[in-house]
């Protein structure tokens, strides 16, 4: 397992952006012929943004990050790294950080890169972005986004109610803050949550590009599969044990954190893992609700939607955990507070 | 290990069905068994029964002696 134990980095800010686009899941349900009643009940999800073809997101991340670079008065030249966190860039090449770095007008001394993970991707990129800071750069700039949606297929419904597309922005600086991370990998997992299709494994032709009748609908090769039973096995299985090594590496006990913020997979999963982890629920603020399951923005989102004001004012001791696609899962325990948190945003 | 007939009744409540529904040698096909109520049982398993079950083994299961059996293995 790897463990980080870091003693100078902190974040200092963190926003969101998200397409105004809203898809209900009772309209989505009654084109479909499905019970909406079953699937809110299951996914605790009621609404999702949506983003239309035209937004990207890098253009969720880049309003964002404009935005929170002035609420923070940060001038441009300061920041010395962009880590973009996302398994929907812009292209296949060059990495979209590249073409962030030039779009936000960062110095040219400025590092760019992309991380392509999911649900584990935020804590990830805090990972990254703290190590980079404990290693010499003063201000990193973190842009984690998915627009999900553009993967998956309407018509399949073991899909098609849980995802929403979001962009988020969070800026690291040097700064005596400690915090604990832990991460772990088990690739035997990688079929369950896959789009198989359109990169270099198997390359987009006529073929791959039809929907075709699968169990729950019809989905391209191209688009997202996911096994939802594999899913929750393996949220179970690991994610209740990464919770205690967390605990245990950052020194800390149930009743000092804040909150715990997981990765918004669906209510189903987050209400066991409440149970499984023995957290109270008033403690597990979600953001599924009006958002959907954001990918690796769920977690910024989450602090974005729901523990803005607490943030804004007063130091909270936070446990953040992220799991699934890969199968990759990331945790870690951080003081985070009070920072500016401008206000979420909605793009046309 | 609790009694068939506790996970009998513990699968209607799942399943929202009328107490006393289940008698044991039910096809899964008539109970509106689908891929959500696969990974409800997954959850059920673990919390009621406190048993960490194969998703395969829980899709493949075609009846609810399947199901108990899966919790007993």
């Amino acid at each position: 397992m790897a463990r980080t134990r870091f003693s100078n980095a902190r974040i200092a800010g963190l926003t969101c952006t998200f397409p105004e686009n809203e898809v209900s899941t009772e309209s989505l349900a009654i084109s479909l012929g499905v019970n909406a009643r079953r699937v809110v009940s299951m996914t605790g999800i009621e609404n999702r943004r949506v983003a239309p073809p035209h937004i990207c997101a890098s253009d969720l991340c880049a309003d964002a990050a404009e935005r929170l670079i002035s609420s923070l008065g940060w001038k441009k030249d300061t920041i010395e790294a962009l880590v973009f966190v996302s398994q929907t860039p812009d292209y296949i090449l060059p990495a979209t950080a590249c073409t962030l770095q030039h779009r936000l007008g960062l110095s040219h001394e400025c590092a760019a890169f992309d991380v392509n993970q999911g649900c584990s991707g935020y804590i990830y990129g805090l990972w990254l972005a703290s190590s980079l800071v404990e290693s010499g750069l003063s201000r990193v700039l973190l842009l984690v986004g998915d627009t999900s949606n553009r993967c998956v297929s309407e018509e399949d419904k073991s899909v098609a109610f849980l995802f929403g597309d979001s962009g988020s922005a969070t800026a690291i600086e040097r700064a005596e803050a400690t915090s604990h991370f832990v991460l772990g990998t088990d690739g035997s997992g990688a079929r369950n949550l896959i789009i198989e299709a359109g990169q270099c494994r198997q390359r987009p032709n006529p073929g791959n590009c039809l929907r075709v009748e699968v169990e729950g609908g019809k989905r391209r090769p191209t688009e997202l599969f996911m096994d939802g039973s594999e899913v929750m096995a393996f949220t179970l299985r690991e994610v209740p044990p990464l919770f205690e090594q967390l605990l245990g590496y950052a020194g800390l006990q149930r009743g000092q954190l804040d909150a715990v913020v997981m990765h918004q997979a669906n209510k189903f999963l987050i209400d066991n893992l409440a149970r499984k982890i023995d957290m109270p629920t008033d403690r597990i603020p979600t953001s599924f609700l009006n958002f959907g399951n954001t990918s690796c923005a769920s977690i910024p989102v989450t602090i974005a939607t729901r523990l803005r004001d607490a943030v804004s004012s007063n130091p909270l001791t936070l446990a953040l955990m992220g799991f699934g696609v890969g199968w990759s899962w990331s945790a870690c325990t951080l003081a985070l507070g009070p920072i500016p948190v401008p206000e979420i945003t909605f793009l046309k | 290990m609790k009694t068939p007939e506790q996970f009998y009744r513990d699968l209607e409540e799942m399943l929202e069905l009328d107490p006393g529904t289940i008698k044991g040698d039910e096809s899964l096909d008539t109970l509106n068994w689908d891929s959500m109520a696969v990974v409800m049982f997954i959850a059920l398993a673990d919390k009621n029964h406190g048993v960490a079950v194969s998703a395969g083994d829980v899709r493949k299961a075609a009846s609810v002696a399947d199901l108990f059996a899966i919790l007993s293995k």
